[in-house]
């Protein structure tokens, strides 16, 4: 019983984790239409710049993850503004904004390896000590990741939901035409977008580098998780996507426990497969 | 009439030049660059096959060359296979891992189609990484036994014997691929990509032709994957990284997506200029950023590809 409430607690943390993730490529897919390869690597540049300011500089951990956030928001307003938008409207969009990504997530990480080496960095934890979780003990640090990961959802949420931006934001992926008909500025409308999952990559950069070490290759795993994810949730919505970051970061943990960590990606992955022989779409449907 | 002639004496033309390199590069690494040149052209033009020809976004590609490269290396090595055969190998092991994945992509659509293909490559990395008893691990495999035919060993001769059989292979797999364009199934293939619900109608499946053109296009990857573990003596989990990926797919899009001897052509200056990049200090690591530079420029400036911007300028009565 104490292991499985362990591995649901450790599965929390994962899930928490995929979710900030994938809700992120979800929100640039469901205005634009793209699949933002580069996602990883921007929060690889969260967490370099982080500790730049935090460690290297000194000024402390906060203005660290702030840093961060925001410079990651701002390369990602630039991937969009120069890698993205000029192939607006081509018919192969869709396939020549994955190389483009792709490309750009190949710049990122060659020069975070170039400008800081490859020597292991480590943040500072945000609090230390460690929370007890229905007996079963996280650190501190995770115990805020998990407590952020469904506010920062709901945040976004109600951004899109309420806010007139981020209601400019859905129609624009809804109807590009019709929405700029009725004046909405579509271009700033794709830069809020852009900027938004950016900086989103960008603080679970910052949180991450306090668990894992920062690596030019740390995005790598996390983006690939998250590919899992939106391909059992669907890119189409938030909701679907972050419901089923849960379910993988439960499913994973539960597997490491049952057959190790070796053959979990397996397990995950045929599971997947299955997922899609049977729904193209995703468990939760969305568009394809 | 000229534009048949044309085209048809070009590539033997570079065929001819190619036979007789190795007796002005006489230096053991100028013909280690034409063979890494000649791997990467097979690798980039069978992907054109699916990329370019048939439309199937498939970006799992570098795992079939992976899957070859293992398959030799561990047939060579832990079995002791012989090399020759052991290079023929990779090709049906990698046709197998294209219809272990052909078969669910056949069905979907768009950018899932990049997303499993993509994640198929990182889950078989994964199994090489995990069975380090069979594989090495992530220190990978060294050691594995070089071609010999009858008593001659081609570690001798400043790598001639090898320059052939690897040029070899690309005349080979650029014959096969040209067979296979030019055939019913190949006009089949454009029919899929360009119009989707009329080559339904007319009854062409797509997704049988999908999984063909992936199972197609794998062969001679994984006999050039083959040819790689013997050639180089090592298998390392590398070949799945995004460093191959990027530049195998830089060379498909530089060359022209779509083009016959464009990813060729690409695959043999990409190849010396990140050699050449390589040389000079610091830039190591920066070449894939140049090479990444260039695939958005090619993209953005010239989405046919150079082959194509260039055949452009060449004045119409000649083509």
């Amino acid at each position: 019983m104490e292991t499985l409430l362990a591995t649901l607690v450790s599965g929390l943390v994962l899930g928490s984790l995929y979710a900030l993730m994938a809700s992120g490529l979800s929100v640039v897919w469901t205005t634009l239409g793209v699949f933002n390869f580069a996602h990883g690597a921007l929060m690889m540049i969260g967490a370099f710049i982080a500790w730049t300011i935090s460690e290297a500089l000194g000024l402390g951990l906060i203005a660290g993850i702030a840093g961060g956030t925001a410079a990651a928001a701002v390369i990602g307003i630039v991937i969009e503004r120069f890698l993205v938008r000029p192939f607006y409207g081509s018919r192969a969009m869709l396939l020549i904004t994955v190389m483009t990504t792709l490309a750009a997530m190949i710049i990122l990480e060659k020069g975070a390896l170039m400008i800081w080496g490859a020597r292991l960095k480590q943040l500072p934890r945000l609090v230390e000590g460690e929370v007890s979780i229905l007996g079963a003990t996280i650190s501190a640090h995770e115990a805020i990741l998990v407590a952020l990961a469904p506010l920062l959802l709901i945040a976004i949420w109600q951004f899109t939901v309420r806010s007139a931006t981020g209601r400019s934001l859905r129609a624009v992926g809804q109807n590009q035409e019709s929405a700029a008909l009725i004046g909405i500025d579509v271009p700033v409308a794709f830069a809020i977008a852009f900027g938004l999952s950016a900086a989103l990559a960008g603080l679970t950069g910052t949180l991450l580098g306090s668990i894992r070490f920062i690596t030019p290759t740390m995005g790598v795993e996390p983006l690939v998780k998250a590919m899992i994810v939106v391909i059992f949730g669907g890119l189409g919505s938030l909701g679907a996507t972050a419901g089923a970051a849960y379910v993988i970061g439960f499913i994973e943990a539960l597997l490491i426990l049952w057959i190790g960590l070796y053959w979990t990606p397996f397990a995950l992955f045929l599971l997947m497969i299955v997922v899609l022989v049977f729904r193209p779409n995703g468990i939760f449907g969305g568009r394809g | 009439m000229k534009t048949s002639l044309l085209r048809a004496a070009l590539p033997l033309a570079a065929l001819a030049v190619l036979a007789v390199v190795p007796v002005f590069a006489i230096d053991s690494f100028t013909r280690h660059l034409f063979i890494i040149a000649f791997i990467y052209a097979i690798i980039a033009s069978n992907w054109n096959l699916s990329l370019g020809h048939c439309g199937v976004f498939n970006f799992g590609h570098l795992t079939f060359f992976g899957v070859g490269v293992y398959t030799a290396a561990i047939a060579a090595k832990t079995y002791g296979v012989d090399p020759w055969i052991a290079i023929l190998l990779g090709g049906p092991a990698a046709a197998v891992a294209a219809f272990l994945i052909a078969a669910p992509v056949a069905r979907l659509k768009g950018i899932y189609v990049v997303l499993v293909t993509f994640a198929f490559g990182q889950l078989v990395m994964q199994l090489v990484l995990s069975q380090s008893a069979t594989t090495g691990g992530a220190q990978g495999m060294v050691r594995i036994p070089y071609l010999r035919l009858g008593d001659y060993s081609f570690l001798k001769d400043y790598k001639l014997g090898y320059y052939y059989v690897a040029l070899g292979l690309l005349v080979v797999s650029t014959l096969f691929l040209k067979l296979v364009i030019d055939s019913p199934f190949g006009k089949s293939l454009k029919a899929v990509r360009d119009a989707e619900d009329y080559a339904a109608a007319r009854g062409i499946s797509v997704s049988r032709q999908r999984i063909l053109v992936l199972i197609l296009s794998a062969i001679f990857t994984g006999i050039a994957g083959g040819f790689y573990a013997i050639y180089l003596r090592v298998a390392s989990p590398d070949v799945f990284g995004f460093g191959t990926l990027s530049l195998a797919l830089s060379m498909v899009l530089i060359g022209g997506v779509g083009t016959t001897y464009g990813p060729i052509a690409a695959a043999l200056a990409l190849t010396f200029a990140t050699e050449a990049l390589a040389g000079i200090r610091g830039f190591e690591e920066a070449r894939f950023i140049v090479i990444a530079v260039a695939m958005i420029l090619v993209l953005r400036l010239a989405p046919g590809g150079l082959l194509r911007l260039l055949e452009l300028l060449v004045p119409k009565s000649l083509r």
